[in-house]
């Protein structure tokens, strides 16, 4: 009889301990951005050491300077598991007070009243950053800003140039949609034997809303891919994987998968960020001089990167200063001479610094990165988590394999991401 | 008489047991007989792993019990949504592929691992010259990390890999095998690999259980004519039937939870519409992430808990049955 009230009273103690508690949005009041800053504050990046040791702790030493009670504890986490951090962060109530968070980890956050609205607390923010930096920090149903814009992406195309010329293309005169793209294929494969490819990934949401799909419903409450333009696209990818025009194991390959094949000089395309040339000469530093950039085909997608304020920050006017001063348009412009990216403040727009080529390809692709992001758009809702993503691709593979029509993969994708997305 | 008789029973009584008397302990001096300790004493000896099962697995496991009636995310909670997960659970699509292939990863690795494993133990049992270099041969798979493994074997099998590379220039086929892209050759390649990887484990317990059958039976069976492949089959595999029995098990269960070699192989996709996840990817695809969907990964726990207890009670019942 013991055990049994000793097992009743477990159980009880287990569903009374479960951590349940309400989903309901919940708004942190922001301070106001007035008054000395005080207190010691963490601020918390997301892989710059070593590479960007100096000038992260350059940022610090300065803002320590000119804010003297202040103290800021920098902690720098490594590139792979960087959610599953953050995640633990703010299930253990441990989140730093200023966080290097993209807008798609700053959205669940924010939905639990963990972030700061910055818009609130910093009225002037609207004047000192792009709007589109600003606007992805801007979530359906709920009201304020999550997150201070701090660099901009966008994507490029790289085109080997040497097997290109092999082939009988012209390196100058790379595709500019869909359609040449897959005439460049064909006559890349018939001219290479087939040991050579020029396309080398699945379409994905980004190719849906170039064609004019619309991604997700204005209410953000479902997703609505699954159009005749969306799946006309994935007929002629699939016809053009029947061709041979695309190696067998694009089907299950990763999103890294075809910058990797171009690496190993086996697709003759890829797409990359501004600094992929300069990746590309640890991996492969022959080919990175061969490489071409060109502009990206259709609406080039906006990769927005930037910190947010804890909303349980026990320094909450400090933490606030830092991460303005951290992404004040002074030290966005220094970082972005550092590599290829790009500052989300409106002053660094007129630097000649992003819109001049130093005469290589690096610096080649930096300009046409910069002139695109002035067209650039989040094509790739923030909602879009892993698990959507996984089961978006499976859905894509299928059709592009031939094993289901375009039609009946999209709405299988859309029901399904509709689930997840509701859950 | 009543004492004689007691005398004698007692002493009838060891002798048929084969159990011999204990001497009385002899306590070390300055230590006290374990009858005069206080009564906390071995509770405080087994409070450490007490305490780290009750914290790491007996906790984990109540609270997956109670999230599988929640529609909890990692952060922020949930309510109580009742059997709402499970009924979910019956109408997805995925995850009767991903039970399907569960069920024939384990039909098919457990006759492959019960048996290939005996036969290799039966040959290097044998004590000839360099039979040590075949022991260590086989053995070192199963000390590679799996992962590892299972990359090895995705460039191996890839459209541009040695397989279908050989397989061309030797004119067997025109166009590369789809060993990663097609469903069922993703997971026949997938329980390939687990073969490969276990062969080498499930061989050095029957080579331990091998020690057990008595060398005379064999020498007596061949005395009366009986050839190698009868003794085998009449001396060895019911000598090591236990040993069997139990590697069946271990089989069942780790084929039922595989989740390294599909995951790899498929790059994490799970193949072509999904429909090479194993039931451990779909918990994994739930479970993760800032939206991660913790409820429904814990009902699929549940439901794995409970696939993987099935088999071990119908191998426990036929042994029962045998016995």
């Amino acid at each position: 009889m013991r055990r049994y009230w000793a097992v009743l009273a477990l159980a009880a103690l287990a569903i009374a301990g479960c951590g349940l508690s309400s989903e309901t949005p919940r708004q942190e009041s922001a301070p106001a951005a007035s008054g000395p800053a005080k207190g010691k504050v963490t601020l918390q990046t997301w892989a710059l050491k070593p590479k960007f040791t100096d000038y992260v702790q350059g940022v610090i030493d300065a803002f320590e300077k000119q804010n003297p009670g202040v103290e800021v504890e920098w902690l720098d986490q490594p590139g792979d598991g960087y959610s599953e951090k953050v995640l633990s962060q703010a299930a253990g109530g441990t989140l730093p007070d200023v966080v290097n968070l993209p807008p798609d980890f700053a959205l669940p956050l924010a939905r639990q009243g963990l972030l700061l609205d910055v818009e609130k607390a910093d009225p002037k923010l609207a004047d000192e950053y792009v709007t589109g930096g600003i606007d992805a920090y801007r979530f359906a149903g709920l009201t304020g800003v999550f997150g201070y814009p701090w660099y901009l992406n966008t994507d490029v195309n790289y085109w080997n140039s040497e097997l290109l010329a092999k082939y009988g293309l012209d390196p100058g005169k790379p595709p500019a949609d869909l359609d040449e793209l897959i005439e460049q294929a064909r006559i890349l494969k018939d001219k290479s034997g087939g040991k050579v490819y020029l396309m080398s990934r699945k379409p994905g949401l980004g190719d849906f809303a170039d064609v004019g799909a619309k991604i997700l419903a204005d209410d953000g409450k479902s997703f609505v891919f699954n159009t005749p333009e969306a799946a006309a696209l994935l007929d002629k990818y699939r016809a053009a994987y029947k061709e041979g025009l695309l190696p067998k194991d694009v089907l299950t390959d990763a999103y890294a998968g075809n910058a990797k094949l171009f690496a190993e000089g086996r697709v003759a395309w890829t797409t990359g960020g501004a600094n992929y040339i300069d990746s590309l000469k640890t991996d492969n530093p022959t080919l990175a001089p061969k490489v071409v950039p060109s502009a990206a085909m259709g609406t080039p997608p906006l990769y927005v990167q930037g910190v947010s304020v804890s909303a349980k920050s026990r320094s909450p006017q400090a933490a606030i200063a830092l991460a303005r001063f951290l992404t004040n348009a002074e030290n966005q412009a220094a970082f972005a001479h550092l590599t290829s990216i790009f500052p989300s403040t409106k002053a660094s727009a007129g630097d000649p610094f992003f819109s001049k080529s130093d005469g290589t390809n690096a610096g080649d692709a930096k300009v046409i990165a910069f002139t695109s992001l002035a067209k650039a758009k989040m094509l790739q809702p923030v909602q879009f988590n892993d698990a959507m993503r996984k089961v978006m691709e499976q859905q894509i593979a299928l059709a592009v394999a031939g094993e289901t029509s375009a039609k009946e993969a999209l709405d299988t994708a859309v029901t399904k991401l509709n689930e997840l997305l509701n859950q | 008489m009543t004492a004689g008789h007691g005398t004698l029973g007692r002493a009838r009584g060891d002798a048929g047991s084969g159990r011999h008397v204990r001497p009385e302990p002899v306590p070390r001096p300055g230590r006290k007989p374990v009858a005069n300790q206080r009564w906390f004493t071995p509770w405080l000896l087994v409070a450490p792993a007490a305490i780290w099962l009750a914290v790491f697995n007996v906790w984990p496991s109540i609270n997956t019990v109670v999230l599988a009636f929640t529609n909890a995310k990692p952060i922020g909670g949930g309510h109580f949504t009742g059997p709402a997960n499970f009924r979910r659970a019956l109408n997805d699509d995925q995850l009767a592929d991903a039970l399907l292939n569960s069920v024939v990863f384990m039909l098919v690795c457990l006759p492959l691992l019960t048996f290939l494993p005996l036969l290799l133990a039966v040959l290097v049992e044998k004590r000839l010259p360099g039979i040590t270099f075949f022991r260590t041969a086989f053995y070192t798979p199963v000390i590679a990390s799996a992962v590892v493994v299972a990359v090895i074997w995705g460039w191996l099998l890839n459209e541009q890999g040695m397989i279908n590379g050989i397989a061309r220039q030797l004119k067997i086929i025109q166009e590369p095998l789809p060993f990663l892209t097609d469903r069922w050759l993703l997971l026949f390649s997938a329980i390939s690999l687990t073969v490969w990887k276990g062969l080498g484990y499930y061989m050095i317990i029957y080579l331990s259980a091998l020690g057990n059958v008595r060398r005379e039976l064999h020498e007596a069976a061949a005395v009366d004519g009986a050839g190698p492949v009868r003794r085998f089959f009449a001396i060895t595999v019911p000598g090591v039937r236990n040993t069997m029995l139990l590697i069946s098990v271990l089989i069942s269960v780790s084929a039922l939870r595989t989740f390294t070699e599909l995951y790899v192989l498929s790059k994490g996709t799970g193949g072509p519409g999904g429909r090479d996840m194993s039931v451990v990817m779909l918990i994994q695809m739930y479970s993760r992430g800032f939206t991660g969907h913790l409820g429904y990964a814990s009902a699929l726990s549940i439901l794995l808990f409970v696939l993987t207890i099935g088999p071990m009670l119908l191998l426990l019942r036929l042994n029962r049955k045998e016995a």
